[in-house]
């Protein structure tokens, strides 16, 4: 049964550092039960050591990690009975076939792999051959159904769709949405900014170990505002000036006698003042949440954190 | 397409067994392979050889400091070469015995931790309801087992020997003794190749500084036999505490030896274990 508002993750002010290197640097962040949650950055941001200290693979030099309640450290071994993990670079043994690999971790995590059979069917996986053969999206199909196979409460997913093919990527964007609908938790990690906008609820934006931002996914998606092309009749001569000065106008270009911007907010004032000339065509498209990602990957300073509120 | 069943029954527990030492025991079955091929190989040459060798009087070669510190005889003064159980003492429960066998089991134990950063299996394991200190002790008593099948597979290949070996007399008893003996340089080998899978990430290399190690203490053992000056070189590596040689053919050693190759191989392994239950995991 979905319990939505318990926080299923509690990372508070986590530190990692290796000698002179601060892996993470001081990041908090809720996770709630039932949501998808995105967790984002550029390569060496930090994402994954903030994973594998949840996993107690790896230990915080300071702060406090709670999964499900539980200490990440302490109760590790009540916890990870709860927990599914897919790494960021499924790696296995060349030697043994997906079949055995199955059952060796299933015979590690001491439960019977009820979804195995459903989740080798669902996502057409390879079981006979040795494990040597395979391709990095046919690791990553194992990978999944290991991670998935003993109907865990939460999953930890470090770039799950990495070297999927596209059919593969919808398919598991489409199971994780029903994972959610069962009251499945989600953390998730991911450089495929469209996957996260297809399935996270919220997302938290980590660069340089420093959290950036945590944001839920509609409110990204209007800061991202749209995308405005405006085409004016060949008589009508239209300042980029007088554009620029409409309320949430901005990055006006003119472009082949087209105008180009960005708005975002109300459009009223703008469909005002572009009705006071004769206008050919107009095209609003919604801009891409990877711009916003990419902003904060860039060249959002750390001081303008802003952590969203854990309602949803 | 398939779908996931909108039902869902919970899943049961189910025995766990040991699969991380079973799953260690067929990553090192190419070395027990080549543990066993040594064995039968020695065993079975000394078997062949034997009605020659035993008219040959090489005596005062095997008799020299340097040829039986090489032989590594600990100090046993070997008068009757002619006898099959010399022979068989001389070329498998010498030095050569830690040299080989205790470098295979090192070398078992050194890389079966790395061996499973390497292959990625140890953080998909450690992901999962179990323990640090149970996945080390079950790669542990792997490398344990495979020091016992070995030390059975030289057994049986002596014994395979004496169905042909005419008047082999062999003393089953202290044999039996001097293998336990030998069982003890093995406990010490594994507790180190352990100790330093436990904090090397690279399998070869963990592994090959255990195997150095050995060798390291092979030559101790062999200069330390030259001459009464290098004495305390002997004193201070294993080889000197597995006296397997001398409790063969002379039926008699010093019974707290093996004791210090037991206690060094277990605080070897238990210092493995302090440092993998504190150490962060790489991931490569």
């Amino acid at each position: 049964m979905k319990n939505v508002g318990a926080s299923v993750i509690e990372i508070d002010q986590l530190t990692k550092t290796y000698g002179a290197v601060q892996a993470v640097r001081g990041i908090s962040l809720r996770v709630e039960q039932g949501e998808i949650f995105g967790f984002l950055g550029p390569n060496g941001a930090g994402k994954t050591t903030t994973i594998r200290c949840m996993l107690d693979v790896i230990r915080p030099t300071s702060g406090a990690v709670r999964v499900l309640g539980l200490d990440a450290q302490h109760d590790r071994q009540a916890l990870h009975q709860r927990i599914g993990y897919l790494p960021g670079d499924v790696r296995l043994p060349g030697e043994m076939t997906g079949k055995q690999v199955l059952n060796y971790f299933s015979q590690l995590q001491g439960l019977q792999p009820v979804l195995r059979d459903e989740l080798v069917a669902r996502f057409d996986v390879e079981l006979k051959r040795p494990l040597k053969g395979y391709s990095k999206g046919m690791r990553q199909k194992i990978g999944i159904v290991l991670a998935f196979m003993c109907d865990p409460d939460l999953l930890i997913l470090d770039e799950p769709t990495s070297g999927l093919d596209p059919l593969l990527q919808k398919t598991f964007n489409e199971f994780l949405l029903e994972e959610q609908a069962r009251g499945k938790t989600v953390f998730m990690s991911s450089h495929i900014m469209s996957d996260v906008e297809k399935v996270c609820q919220r997302v938290a934006v980590i660069r340089r170990g420093e959290l950036v931002t945590v944001e839920r996914v509609e409110a990204l998606r209007e800061k991202a505002g749209q995308r405005i092309t405006v085409e004016f009749a060949p008589d009508a001569s239209v300042p980029v000036t007088e554009l620029e000065r409409v309320v949430g106008v901005s990055d006006v270009t003119l472009s082949k006698g087209s105008y180009h911007m960005s708005m975002s907010g109300p459009m009223d004032a703008l469909i005002k003042a572009l009705s006071r000339h004769e206008v050919l065509r107009l095209h609003v498209e919604e801009a891409p949440l990877e711009e916003v990602f990419l902003k904060f990957y860039e060249d959002v300073p750390t001081q303008q954190v802003k952590v969203d509120s854990v309602s949803r | 397409m398939a779908t996931i069943a909108t039902t869902r029954v919970a899943p049961q527990r189910r025995v766990r067994g040991l699969p991380v030492l079973v799953n260690a025991l067929v990553n090192a079955k190419t070395l027990l392979g080549a543990g066993a091929f040594y064995a039968f190989f020695i065993a079975l040459i000394v078997g062949f050889l034997y009605p020659s060798i035993s008219q040959i009087n090489i005596g005062a070669y095997l008799g020299s400091s340097a040829v039986s510190g090489l032989v590594g005889t600990g100090g046993v003064k070997i008068t009757n070469f002619s006898t099959f159980s010399t022979l068989i003492a001389i070329e498998l429960y010498g030095a050569f015995y830690g040299l080989i066998f205790g470098s295979i089991v090192a070398y078992i134990a050194g890389s079966a931790l790395p061996l499973t950063i390497e292959n990625g299996t140890l953080d998909l394991a450690l992901a999962r309801p179990f323990s640090r200190t149970r996945y080390y002790l079950e790669l542990w008593g792997a490398a344990l087992i495979a020091s016992v099948v070995l030390c059975l597979l030289t057994l049986l290949s002596i014994w395979v020997c004496t169905l042909f070996v005419k008047d082999a007399n062999i003393n089953w008893q202290w044999l039996t003794v001097t293998q336990l003996i030998e069982m003890a340089f093995l406990v010490f080998s594994v507790g180190l190749g352990m100790l330093f899978g436990s904090f090397l990430n690279a399998s070869r290399a963990a592994g090959g500084a255990a195997v150095g190690i050995i060798f390291l203490a092979y030559f101790m053992n062999t200069f330390g036999s030259l001459s009464n000056n290098f004495n305390w070189l002997l004193r201070i590596e294993p080889f000197y505490y597995a006296p397997g040689i001398q409790a063969f053919l002379t039926h008699d050693f010093t019974q707290w030896h093996p004791w210090v190759l037991i206690g060094v191989g277990l605080l070897c392994g238990l210092a493995g274990l302090a440092i993998f239950n504190r150490r962060d995991l790489p991931t490569t």
